[in-house]
């Protein structure tokens, strides 16, 4: 048999070869494990939740791929956020955890790599607001009352918090732009501490999340959440600071979800809205969850992104001039 | 006596089973630079999300114990501590190890951290409600002053000289001030976009201590000195637990140093070791032996850093509130499982709650198991020619520094920090009282200025960081280890009056040049401090008081050193051994490249090429390769590579640069 060049077969092959490769290029995203960039630590509460809500994320009814937890922890998440920003691949195997209001304040008091122009919100899992707290046996029973005496005497009133331009800050800056009263903010380098300052007696009050504060309620006083409706959930007997009468709204509730670099394709981010909020509501999830005393809030990507535009003209708001 | 009532449930073979496996797993993974404690109790959590809750809370809690005490094998045989806890370790422990008695040190090393960690556990069961309010009693006038009487110590750490040792803790403190402070909201020295989030304490703890004996490998061209045999001395368990118990004083001031630090909140583990190293030396018949390979300096260190553990977990257990940032992790491994310490811990989940006590009990005994069973294997690490050991301990270095937080930032300033402190360490500055002064520096100045902003809303300074019972303690406790300091150097120098003042000073313009060129490293040194002070001026506000403050103590302190030099008499010149500047080079040349290449190129693939040129380029220029040496170096490559992968790539999950390569 003679080997001649067959024009027909030749054009045959060229085309299977061809269907393969594009098959093989458009083969279901995802194919692979994805990674998700938490901004803290190990331990921390958002490392702590991002594995919870992710964790079921192989199940084929969500994405058929595990998600892989990448911590990069440092300067209060901004070590993360930029190097998310700036290095991050936008083929949509590489996603990012956010901390709303953090990353939104960052961007608008440093000058950082990342902004909400820059990222695309996929989905919410969680939130977690901020309340006032004073120790169990502080003569003060409600906001009115620690009002009251801080009217007396400016700028007595120490605050604890975690650090500066967070969830916390923004709550104290609120509290004090809506009260009228001065109080003394006192940074702390996190949660933990700064709830323990207030235990301690260290200072007068603290700002601090209702997870924590559920936690150690019985050596507290909650006198007030931070949020636009009470907590039905873990303190549903707290008020509001509107209830309250103060004019105190939800901007410094600590949002957490997940987002991809902009640039990301449409199809992929569509395919990730689309299947994470239904991962977030899994029942396992919402268990282990509430186990851990983390209040879930799932928000869909429109939703996500009307949030993130309401933050950013409220904090450039209230952080000019400070 | 409840605690007695749930041993059956460590006892049960599941249970057991999981306290055998964390405990192993803990030795292992704190003998490995980089993984601290926090790391290792993070890492294990995900894997406890699929156990019941006692089991999991066995599993952190056994890897807790464990990895304290694993910390200090790396210490010991090749003196980079595994967490700031182990620093003091290293001082004694690998002393005694270059003198041929590392099983002894391992065995010392478990056993006392046993003693300690069964007394410190014992505390957490009978005095935690007490002691809880006690540990809230410390704020940030408090603490402040418990990180001063940290500085106190730098000065005679580890160094021959007073003045050294300042210089090198200054130094640290003013590191510690570099990248971003989410309390004051500034940015200080970020001179590069790698130190934007400051330097963290675990690299600096691998570069400070493993870069420049790596680089000191290298100048001695990988060659092994000729190792003396030992004979007849007795490194048997029997003979190390007469030696441990033998020395009771050292181990109750360990355990009591280590119980109380462990309680005060914030500051606590990582300076444990080295405040009862520190009180040990104070109060030994023969001070002078600390840090020559003292035993009683290893059983204070490592019994404190154990001792630790049960008291630093008060505050989580019954007020929800971690202490430390390793009770933190373990405050999200018992939210995981619907757990919330506090008050009603054992009172709600009494079964949960003392099972996890009972397992530190039980994980105790089988720390002192496992880690006297492992001591003879780890310590043939010694017996690794350095041609393996050098490329190996620098490639595990960069592995380690970057499962810290995955970042190249951080194995750039690690490496960074090992060049720079070898050349320090030509001037006599040391690594401990620098990493000291790292870990201080942070403690000091954020609870300075906390306290600062609560002292201008109340009564003044003065009043609130100078008086309480406690703060007033915690005064007289910083003013009685200076005056002690400055009492026994006083006595020391006494003692060596004669030898000093041989000669009288020869004093001219010739003279001063020729010192001047002896001792170069010194042009450096005032360099730095140069350096530092017209950075730290630069900047203005209340963020760069102290920095400025820190900057001038550090001229204080290099301007004795000129004058030191200049009018020496008869000093023997410490320029660097010109045939060891040559056989180092080209390994200096290798590392950089390595550094520079390994994100881009892929950690394995870079790895494997230092290794290979590191190992071939040596071992060639030590005696001819011969195939079979060849070969032998090829597996070893692969070999160690293949353990590496295993461990951080497969167990660890650590998501290693893959670059152009692998």
């Amino acid at each position: 048999m003679k080997h001649t060049f067959n024009p027909f077969s030749a054009t045959v092959t060229w085309l299977i070869a061809t269907v393969l490769c594009i098959a093989a290029a458009h083969a279901e995203y995802p194919e692979r494990p994805l990674s998700l960039s938490v901004a803290y630590s190990p331990g921390g509460a958002t490392d702590f939740q991002a594995r919870i809500v992710t964790m079921v994320a192989a199940n084929e009814e969500y994405l058929g791929q595990p998600i892989v937890i990448l911590n990069k922890p440092g300067s209060g998440g901004r070590v993360g956020w930029n190097h998310f920003a700036s290095k991050a691949k936008t083929d949509g195997y590489e996603l990012a955890a956010y901390n709303v209001p953090h990353f939104i304040a960052q961007s608008i008091k440093f000058n950082t790599k990342y902004s909400i122009n820059n990222m695309e919100p996929i989905a919410n899992w969680g939130a977690d607001p901020a309340v006032l707290v004073v120790a169990k046996n502080s003569p003060y029973n409600s906001v009115q009352e620690l009002v009251n005496y801080a009217k007396k005497n400016p700028g007595k009133v120490t605050v604890s918090g975690a650090g500066l331009y967070v969830g916390h800050h923004i709550a104290f800056l609120q509290i004090q732009r809506e009260t009228g009263v001065k109080l003394t903010y006192v940074p702390h380098k996190g949660g933990a501490p700064a709830l323990t300052s207030v235990l301690g007696g260290q200072v007068i009050a603290g700002v601090n999340n209702l997870s924590d504060a559920y936690r150690s309620r019985d050596n507290l006083k909650i006198l007030a959440i931070a949020d636009n409706a009470r907590n039905t959930e873990f303190l549903p007997d707290i008020p509001t600071f509107q209830e309250q009468g103060f004019a105190v709204d939800d901007s410094s509730v600590n949002f957490r979800g997940i987002m991809v670099r902009a640039g990301t394709p449409t199809e992929v981010i569509d395919k990730l809205a689309a299947a994470v909020p239904k991962m977030f509501n899994n029942k396992r999830v919402r268990k282990q969850m509430r186990q851990g005393g983390s209040p879930l809030r799932i928000m869909t990507r429109d939703e996500v992104r009307a949030m993130w535009n309401k933050r950013q003209a409220f904090l450039t708001d209230l952080l000019q001039g400070l | 006596m409840e605690f007695l009532h749930f041993f059956g449930n460590v006892l049960a073979p599941d249970n057991f089973a999981i306290l055998v496996f964390g405990t192993v797993a803990g030795l292992l993974f704190g003998a490995i630079p980089g993984l601290s404690p926090t790391m290792t109790v993070a890492l294990l959590i995900p894997f406890t999300f699929h156990m019941h809750a006692i089991g999991g809370l066995i599993l952190l809690g056994a890897a807790y114990t464990s990895t304290v005490a694993g910390g200090a094998v790396s210490a010991i045989l090749l003196k980079i501590p595994g967490a700031p806890a182990n620093i003091a370790t290293a001082l004694d422990g690998h002393e005694m190890a270059k003198k041929q008695q590392a099983t002894t040190a391992l065995h010392l090393c478990f056993i006392s951290s046993a003693i300690g960690g069964v007394l410190g556990v014992f505390v957490l069961i009978f005095c935690s409600p007490l002691l809880a309010t006690v540990a809230l009693d410390f704020g940030p006038s408090q603490l402040f002053w418990v990180a001063i009487l940290g500085v106190t110590v730098i000065a005679t750490l580890d160094s021959s000289s007073t003045v050294k040792g300042l210089m090198s803790g200054v130094l640290g403190l003013w590191l510690s001030t570099i990248g971003y402070d989410d309390i004051q909201g500034v940015e200080r020295f970020i001179f590069s976009e790698h130190l934007q989030s400051g330097i963290h304490i675990i690299p600096a703890l691998i570069g400070l201590f493993a870069i420049p004996q790596i680089l000191d490998m290298l100048g001695d061209g990988l060659a092994d000195r000729k190792r003396e045999i030992i004979q007849g001395t007795r490194q048997s368990i029997g003979h190390s637990l007469r030696l441990c118990l033998g020395r009771g004083k050292s181990l109750g001031i360990g355990s009591i140093v280590g119980i109380i630090i462990g309680l005060i909140p914030g500051a606590g583990g990582q300076i444990a070791g080295l405040v009862s190293w520190d009180q040990a030396r104070k109060m030994s018949k023969h001070p002078e032996k600390f840090g020559t390979g003292e035993p009683d300096g290893l059983i204070a260190a490592e019994s404190a850093n154990n001792a630790m553990v049960g008291p630093s977990l008060v505050p989580l257990l019954t007020l929800s509130v971690p202490g430390s940032p390793t009770a933190a992790v373990l405050l999200g491994g018992l939210l995981i499982h619907g757990i919330f310490p506090g008050p009603n811990l054992f009172r709600d989940h009494a079964e949960v709650a003392w099972t996890f006590v009972d397992s530190l009990l039980v994980g105790q005994l089988l720390m002192v198991i496992f880690g006297i069973a492992l001591s003879g294997v780890a310590a043939k690490v010694l017996k690794i020619p350095k041609l393996y050991l050098a490329p190996a301990i620098t490639v595990l270095a960069v592995f380690g520094t970057y499962s810290v937080q995955h970042s190249y930032s951080d194995v750039i300033v690690m490496f960074a920090l090992g060049l720079a402190m070898w050349l320090l360490e030509r001037m006599g500055l040391r690594s401990a009282p620098l990493v000291l002064g790292l870990v201080l520096g942070g403690i000091a100045e954020t609870n300075f200025v906390q306290g600062a902003i609560i002292a201008g809303a109340n009564d003044g300074m003065a009043r609130y960081f100078l008086s309480g019972g406690l703060n007033i303690s915690l005064i007289a406790l910083c003013a009685a280890s200076i005056l002690y300091s400055v009492w026994s150097q006083r006595r020391a120098r006494a003692a060596n009056k004669p030898t000093i003042r041989a000669a009288a000073i020869e004093f001219s313009p010739r003279t001063i040049a020729r010192r001047l060129i002896q001792n170069k490293p010194i042009f450096i040194l005032i360099g730095l401090a140069v350096g530092i002070s017209w950075a730290s001026f630069q900047g203005a506000g209340s963020a760069y008081i102290f920095p400025k403050l820190l900057a001038v103590l550090l001229l204080l302190t290099a301007l004795p050193e000129l004058l030191l030099t200049l009018f020496a008499t008869d000093r023997a010149p410490r320029s660097i051994d010109k045939h060891k500047i040559r056989q180092l080079f080209p390994g200096l040349i290798g590392l950089g490249i390595y550094i520079f290449v390994a994100e881009a190129a892929g950690f394995y693939a870079a790895a494997a090429a230092l290794m290979a040129a590191l190992i071939f380029y040596y071992a060639h220029r030590l005696a001819a390769l011969t195939r079979r040496k060849i070969i032998a170096h090829m597996l070893f490559i692969a070999g160690f590579l293949g353990i590496l992968y295993a461990l951080f790539s497969v167990v660890l999950q650590v998501q290693t640069p893959t670059g152009w390569l692998l």
